[in-house]
């Protein structure tokens, strides 16, 4: 029994091999992962970058049509929530042909990394993109302790 | 080593590799009335001096660069720089020179007239 699951694992290692290959071969390969998925099938929420820069954390959001007093930011401690709705309503007088980007009401919570100060949070929204500055509270940085 | 690995080896170590940007067609909506088609397509993050526009032969082009710009550690990464590229067919009957485009919020939003002979007229029946 031992040696039959062993013996799938070696045929899952070689899948995995050969999908290194693949990817090594097509470099279109990758592109397929970059096509955006709609919001709400395949994914939970707007997609994240997170970068930390020492004294503080920052993240952008990918938030298009989404207006700034839809958008909704809390934080308290290291959680951190980001809410927003957009409404995609077909304009007055017109017929819809094609609907892709569809209307959306999203809430994603994240734990960062480190705790934030609150109160010294900035937000900034630009071309569809949230850019938050998020300060690291003063007990999560690195402080030196002097010997007496 | 054969000579077949040993290429694909020495193409993967090149230094001077440039790191090719994703194309991705961008989510649309288009929408229609008597007078003129409206489509609206999801360009997060792409400046408005990035996007181009391109009406030719009934083709019309969309195209926009996002540059996605880093700064510190990245702790995790979802979205990155990609070209928005989308082509679709239009009609001849739209009015090229009247085509007017708007950005907001990451949205582009194009409005496509359609010409006076495309529109459609009331037809009055005379009374005989």
């Amino acid at each position: 029994m031992w040696t039959r699951v062993r013996d799938i694992e070696r045929v899952f290692n070689t899948i995995d091999m050969l999908q290194n290959r693949m990817n090594r071969l097509y470099s279109d390969y990758d592109r397929m992962r970059a096509i955006p998925s709609a919001w709400g099938v395949a994914q939970s929420g707007p997609s994240t970058n997170l970068y930390d820069c020492g004294d503080h954390l920052e993240m952008t959001v990918e938030v298009p049509g989404v207006a700034r007093e839809d958008l909704n930011i809390k934080v308290q401690g290291n959680y951190l929530e980001i809410g927003g709705s957009r409404n995609s309503n077909v304009p007055e007088g017109y017929s819809a042909q094609r609907m892709e980007r569809g209307a959306t009401v999203f809430t994603r919570s994240f734990t960062l990394p480190a705790d934030v100060n609150t109160a010294k949070v900035e937000a900034l929204l630009a071309n569809g993109i949230l850019r938050l500055i998020l300060p690291k509270a003063e007990t999560a940085k690195p402080k030196k302790i002097a010997i007496q | 080593m054969d000579e077949k690995t040993e290429m694909v080896k020495r193409e993967e170590s090149m230094p001077e590799r440039r790191r090719e940007i994703p194309a991705v067609a961008p989510f649309v909506d288009i929408f229609e009335n008597d007078n003129e088609i409206l489509l609206q397509a999801d360009m997060p993050g792409v400046d408005k001096k990035d996007i181009t526009v391109n009406v030719d032969n009934g083709k019309l082009a969309l195209g926009g660069v996002r540059k996605v710009e880093t700064t510190g550690a990245a702790q995790w990464e979802e979205f990155e720089s990609v070209e928005f590229q989308r082509t679709f067919s239009v009609p001849q009957s739209i009015d090229v020179e009247k085509i007017e485009a708007e950005l907001k919020d990451g949205v582009l939003c194009l409005h496509l007239p359609k010409s006076e002979a495309a529109r459609p007229r009331q037809i009055e029946i005379k009374s005989a």
